[in-house]
């Protein structure tokens, strides 16, 4: 009886046991191969029997395959680094302490990086003393988020002869917040850029120079001809004087944009300046081409606001971008301007640290706009939008006088940009026409400003 | 190279992160205190005037890094059990600070002579002058180099560099000082003779700096 109780105990032990092996290589074959159901019915009968070695197989199979990946992994990787090594632009990374971990070839260069070895790692400033490079690290990981910056980088030279011959650059760098504060940063050289911008501009305001004179001369012959020439030969002077002052005012218009570039304070004499009777003046003297094409001013802002401007530069800039949105206004039409106050932080320049008020005056026709091609080249000197822009003021007959010289614009830029403002152009939702947006700030407050210009 | 000397304290991981940090601090005052220097360099030679007005903005994060690394210095002192070598290294940190602290205002000295000798037509030793202010510079530079790789030899080569510095400074001493007959006010010979001293004086407190860099690796004074 005890005998037969302890062999029934002993069959369901084993019994037991058996079963859970067959549940474990199961277990272990769903494991392995997920996908090949056909294998993973055939084989636990087979695992049953000689358990280690056909379970080691699909182990080591799946082995091999990770190390397969990874290979394919680490080679994957090689080749990115070997890219970024070799790119255009410098690229370095820092870890959390501001230890360099890697840099890339370009980014020595530009650096004058001559003691790191990859793999032993520094920190940023024993090798690179830039103090701003060092500060755009920090700003980004603090705000983590991505920064841009531009300076002078000079680099230290420890050889006093030498140092004559080292040329600083400017540099610009763009900064990314990795994870676990590590920071990448991208550098760039900016300096052959700048050259070139340089000379380019000197090239172009020395040449406008040159032509002034000889054009001033011209006009003055063409003057003393115009008044000796009988009726038929007469027209044709009149026309050549017509193209002969186009091309002093387009000379002038060079001049002055090099001259506001170059030097924006010098020009500037900032008087109170009320911008609602300013926009009044300035629609009156266009009044007579406005009549002409019944177009309608519609004013939608306060009755006086004084901003400290310079009030002919300001009526000049004003001149320049309604007489656009007259030129490209269908007949009939109406050109909007709002006027709005800006109290928000937002717009406050550096040296003015009180929450001062900017003025924003929007400017809006419903002609047919800008295509989006053109947008971001408006203010550039010499750009015309496509032909759809300039055709209505050819139609309009007085070609020599309405077609722009195509620095408009870039003036009416610098002159915003030397006020310490800003001004965007976009197509208006409603209206489907231009629609500029200036941005001015000083607007005074103080009431007495009123009365100390009159 | 000795760049990872404070590793020698494994058990010490936040003493050797605080130095790091501070050694980090002390590079950052380098570097503005450089900036200032070739600032007013150019004020002085170029007659650069747009470059001056950065440096007073310059001093003041100079002053800001000096006391900060200062107390830092002495917090880590008082917090921490030290052994004698990092104590060495912290005294001599707090030394060497003082010292491009001390840089840092002959630069800004340097920019008000920049200002006061801009009427003035340029004297004819100015280029001279120039050459030392250069020298005086290649050694501000050297001695941080010396102080980011802890480079023993190279602090202690500042005292040949000084030595050029020097003999600079007592010939033109020697032309300043032996002018007759001078037309018109005496006032751009004195300012020179002021910037040279003050080029002397930059030099050789960056020969300071170098020899308490050979300090921190040797803990030896160099003779």
């Amino acid at each position: 009886m005890l005998l037969l109780a302890f062999l029934l105990g002993l069959a369901v032990g084993v019994g037991f046991c058996f079963w859970l092996w067959l549940e474990v290589n199961n277990y272990l074959n769903q494991v392995l191969n997920p996908s090949t159901s056909v294998t993973s019915t055939k084989l636990p009968l087979k695992l049953a029997f000689n358990l280690p070695f056909p379970v080691a197989s699909p182990w080591l199979a799946e082995i091999t395959l990770i190390k397969q990946q990874n290979q394919s992994q680490q080679e994957k990787l090689q080749i990115y680094q070997d890219l970024l090594e070799y790119a255009p632009i410098g690229y370095l990374q820092v870890d959390e302490e501001n230890q360099l971990l890697w840099c890339n070839q370009a980014a020595r260069e530009m650096l004058y990086i001559q003691r790191w070895e990859p793999g032993k790692v520094r920190l940023l400033l024993e090798l690179v003393r830039s103090y701003e490079l060092d500060q755009l690290i920090e700003q980004t990981r603090q705000c983590q988020k991505s920064q841009t910056g531009e300076w002078v980088f000079h680099p230290s030279c420890e050889n006093a002869a030498a140092m004559l011959e080292i040329k600083s650059v400017v540099l610009r760098a763009s900064s990314l917040s990795l994870p676990q504060g590590l920071v990448g940063v991208f550098l760039e050289n900016r300096q052959s850029l700048l050259d070139v911008n340089q000379a380019r501009d000197r090239a172009f305001s020395d040449l406008a120079h040159e032509l002034r004179t000889p054009l001033t001369s011209i006009r003055l012959v063409v003057e003393t001809l115009q008044d000796r020439l009988d009726p038929p030969l007469n027209r044709l002077v009149n026309r050549l004087m017509q193209e002969v002052d186009r091309l002093i005012s387009l000379v002038e218009n060079c001049l002055e944009l090099t001259r506001l570039q170059t030097n924006p304070n010098i020009q500037l004499s900032f008087h109170p300046t009320e911008v609602r009777s300013l926009l009044k003046s300035v629609w009156e003297s266009l009044e007579p081409i406005a009549q002409g094409r019944q177009l309608n001013l519609v004013y939608l802002g306060p009755e006086s606001i004084w901003i400290d401007a310079d009030q002919s530069r300001i009526y000049q800039v004003l001149l320049n971008l309604l007489d656009n949105s007259i030129k490209y206004s269908p007949t009939g039409a109406e050109v909007r301007i709002e006027v709005k106050i800006l109290t928000h932080v937002k717009t406050v320049t550096n040296n003015n640290s009180k929450a001062a008020p900017s003025l924003e005056i929007n400017i809006i026709d419903s002609g047919v706009g800008f295509t989006n091609s053109d947008l971001p080249y408006i203010f550039e000197r010499f750009y015309r939008g496509d032909m759809a822009r300039t055709r209505p003021s050819i139609e309009s007959g007085k070609s020599a006088t309405t077609i722009g010289s195509g620095l408009g614009l870039a003036i009416v830029q610098q002159i915003i940009k030397a006020h310490g403002g800003s001004i965007k152009a976009m197509n208006h939702p409603d209206t489907g026409g231009a629609w500029l947006q200036l941005e001015l700030p000083q607007v005074l407050t103080n009431p007495q400003s009123q009365e100390y210009s009159k | 190279m000795k760049a990872v000397f404070y590793h020698q304290n494994p058990e010490k991981p936040q003493l050797a992160r605080d130095i790091r940090r501070l050694e980090q601090d002390i590079l950052r005052m380098g570097a503005l205190v450089e900036k200032s220097f070739r600032l007013c360099h150019q004020g002085l030679f170029a007659r650069n005037l747009t470059a001056i007005e950065e440096i007073p903005f310059l001093e003041k994060k100079i002053d800001r890094f000096y006391r900060q690394i200062e107390s830092d210095c002495t917090l880590i002192m008082t917090a921490q059990l030290l052994t004698a070598q990092d104590l060495r290294c912290l005294s001599a940190f707090m030394q060497l600070v003082r010292d491009l602290e001390r840089v840092g205002d002959y630069a800004q000295e340097l920019a008000d002579i920049a200002v006061k000798l801009f009427p003035y037509p340029a004297h004819p030793s100015i280029a001279e002058i120039a050459i030392m202010s250069h020298q005086a510079q290649a050694m501000l530079a050297t001695s941080l180099g010396a102080l980011a790789n802890f480079d023993e030899v190279g602090g202690r080569g500042l005292q040949y560099l000084d030595d050029a510095v020097d003999s600079a400074y007592h010939r033109l001493y020697q032309t300043l000082a032996s002018q007759r007959d001078i037309q018109g006010v005496v006032e751009p010979i004195l300012l020179l003779g002021l910037a040279i001293r003050y080029l002397e004086r930059m030099a050789d407190h960056a020969t300071n700096i170098g020899n308490r860099v050979a300090y921190i690796v040797t803990g030896q004074h160099p003779q």
